[in-house]
């Protein structure tokens, strides 16, 4: 009846298929966890999702909460497909916010560079950004191909070490007078713009956020250098032989990774918050490194993936308000969806065989 | 007080706190050593550790006792592993994001029990009984080494013995011989009639015992309460007590000593008005286990079939 085949199916049905089935499972399963706080789970599903996507101003706290889920998932996508298993995302996450909050408050109305019209200053902001976050990261790749340290375990423990650099700069250096451990609010002209109207709730940010993915895409899937970095993914040792230098791709992939990841601490403090502040990113490292696994870490496919889980926070921040459903169900429910398209991935191995009396003439 | 007993003062509460600290990375290590020798590398213990902690709590705060709370804490770990060993071992994933996403999971999973449980307990009893300082008589007694070394809780002795009794199962018992040959070449331990799949699941359940364990030590015998923030990297810091260790347990205790000095370091300074940020002194382990990772101090020789599922 069921026969096991030599390979996985690559199907696109298959695995498309898997993936759905993984994500009405992973809400079937979740029922139970509404039980408690609601004995009609159903209609907690429908106002949690009447939250993040029902209403202009949910959409756009959903985009919002989207954007750096995006820029961290397509950051995870480049390394990962280049064979570099970084999950510092965090720390990136955390040393471009601070990056920018100092850049942005570096740039009261009237200095040299508070002057610059706001398309030039934030192209200029990102750039600054970018650059820390991929040397925080590229570093991780220079001990990888140097010495061959161990990058998972070294960005691990960088993701704490940035915690604690912001924690310090926030109650140290850049502390604004107050009682709280934060930094002066931005001046209000280096905020990332609202869309369409201030009622849409959505800041600029998404746009750096869909640019980054075409720029990605555009990377691995149609220039030689991300061909570079995928062939090495693929096989170090067969790129080694085609004259690739392996070390030399995992170093770029890991600044490339990095400034993604900065991106997203950018487009949180000068989107949303408007300060820096201690407990910035909150796991949005994490999560976004799930995001590109339901992604199947392909660039594209990232932005729909990252807006289900930016919905499903907004979600369940609401639902915690009226119904004291605690949003921590929600971390359950988007770690159980990818737990479960990974365990369905053995399914690929199999395929029905129906026995001969069965079959049709 | 002069110099000399502030410094003695120092000397004594690091020392002590260092031993302290160093249990739970040393329990999770011990759990994690036989593991990475069968070839898996379970990153996800960090979450294994939050989820032992959470049933240590729960389970002490109800019982009274702390031992049951310990047996809670390991069986909860033991169980949650094998959910792990499974997707290791039988589906082939990818070890580390397996791990990445329980991690992810457990922390939703404990703040979620959490909340369920402090609905029924009433929050003026929220401490829960903890082991005992153990004095040993006259030993206990002797300046500077006595409290240091012989008046600590009664599971740290424990765990010094685990330390020996996981040194001769891994290196003088067949058992040990197994998971070790797992590692290195399981096509090799296959064909020699070891069946590489058993070998690996008891020793990914012996991790998430080490684990839960640990969980269990840090409510039991440090802290006394639980937090969903509680569990901060230990699980990441003694997977790098594993590298640091060489994959010996003896080693690895070593190791986890040195992680609780510098772990207990920003504890103790307190006492001296030092113009060093704390933050500085907070990421000293950090810092450690990168150093110990980089591969500057010399490249060690991990299993060689670390992270590498096994495909009949």
């Amino acid at each position: 009846m069921f026969e096991r085949r030599l390979s996985p199916t690559n199907s696109v049905t298959a695995i498309v298929l898997i993936t759905i089935v993984s994500v009405v499972l992973a809400f079937a399963v979740s029922i139970v966890l509404f039980l408690p706080f609601d004995p009609n789970p159903i209609r907690a599903y429908a106002s949690l999702f009447e939250a993040s996507f029902g209403s202009a101003r949910g959409l756009g706290m959903t985009l919002n909460r989207a954007v750096p889920l995006i820029l961290v998932g397509l950051g995870t996508c480049l390394a990962w497909r280049s064979g570099f298993g970084y999950l510092g995302f965090e720390g990136c996450f955390l040393i471009g916010a601070a990056g920018a909050a100092w850049f942005a408050l570096a740039s009261p109305a009237g200095s040299l560079l508070g002057s610059l019209p706001f398309l030039v200053w934030i192209v200029c902001a990102l750039a600054f950004s970018f650059v820390l976050g991929g040397v925080w990261s590229g570093g991780v790749g220079v001990l990888r191909s140097r010495f061959g340290g161990n990058e998972v375990l070294i960005s691990l423990m960088a993701n704490y070490v940035a915690i604690f650099i912001v924690q310090y700069l926030v109650s140290g250096p850049m502390r604004a007078s107050g009682s709280l451990p934060q930094t002066p609010r931005f001046p209000e002209h280096t905020w990332l713009p609202m869309l369409i109207s201030p009622q849409w709730r959505a800041h600029a940010g998404i746009l750096i956020a869909l640019a980054a993915a075409g720029l990605v895409w555009l990377l691995l899937a149609r220039m030689r250098i991300g061909y570079e970095l995928v062939v090495t993914g693929l096989n170090p040792v067969a790129a080694r032989y085609g004259g690739i230098d392996v070390g030399r791709r995992y170093v770029l992939a890991a600044f490339l990774a990095g400034g993604l990841g900065a991106w997203a601490g950018l487009a949180e403090v000068l989107g949303a918050h408007h300060r820096l502040l201690d407990g910035l990113s909150g796991g949005l490292g994490f999560v976004g490194i799930v995001v590109a696994l339901l992604a199947k870490l392909h660039p594209i496919i990232v932005v729909p993936a990252a807006i289900l889980y930016a919905g499903l926070s907004v979600g369940a921040d609401a639902l915690q308000r009226s119904s004291g459903a605690p949003s921590s169900i929600i971390a359950i429910l988007q770690s159980l969806i990818v737990l479960f398209v990974i365990a369905g991935d053995f399914l690929r191995y199999w395929r029905i065989r129906l026995p001969v009396w069965a079959r049709s003439k | 007080m002069t110099e000399d007993a502030v410094f003695v003062t120092f000397l004594v509460t690091w020392l002590t706190a260092s031993i302290r600290l160093a249990g739970p990375l040393l329990l999770a290590a011990l759990g994690e050593t036989f593991g990475e020798r069968s070839g898996v590398l379970n990153v996800g213990i960090e979450g294994t550790i939050l989820l032992g902690a959470l049933a240590a709590y729960v389970f002490g705060l109800h019982s009274g006792s702390p031992w049951v709370g310990l047996a809670a804490a390991i069986v909860v770990g033991v169980l949650v592993s094998l959910f792990l060993a499974w997707m290791y071992v039988t589906i082939c994933a990818d070890q580390v994001v397996v791990g990445i996403i329980f991690n992810i999971f457990a922390f939703g999973a404990a703040s979620y029990a959490y909340r369920l449980s402090k609905d029924s307990v009433d929050s003026t009893s929220s401490l829960v009984v903890m082991f005992p300082n153990l004095n040993i008589p006259y030993l206990s007694d002797i300046p500077l080494i006595g409290p240091v070394l012989f008046s600590q809780s009664i599971v740290l002795y424990l765990i010094v013995l685990l330390v020996l009794v996981s040194e001769i199962v891994l290196f003088r018992t067949t058992f040990g011989l197994n998971v070790r040959a797992v590692g290195e070449n399981p096509k090799a331990a296959e064909s020699a009639g070891v069946s590489v799949r058993f070998v690996r699941y008891v020793s990914v359940l012996l991790s998430g015992a080490g684990a839960g364990a640990a969980g269990g030590y840090i409510v039991l015998a440090q802290i006394g309460l639980f937090r969903e923030t509680m569990v901060v990297g230990q699980g990441f810091i003694a997977l790098a007590i594993v590298i640091f260790g060489r994959w010996r347990p003896l080693y690895a205790a070593f190791a986890a000593l040195a992680f609780g000095a510098a772990e207990a370091l920003q504890l103790s300074l307190q006492l001296f008005e030092f113009d060093v940020p704390k933050q500085l002194l907070l990421s000293l382990p950090y810092l450690l286990t990168i150093v110990a990772v980089s591969g500057l101090i010399g490249k060690v020789a991990q299993p060689a079939a670390l992270m590498q599922p096994y495909k009949k």
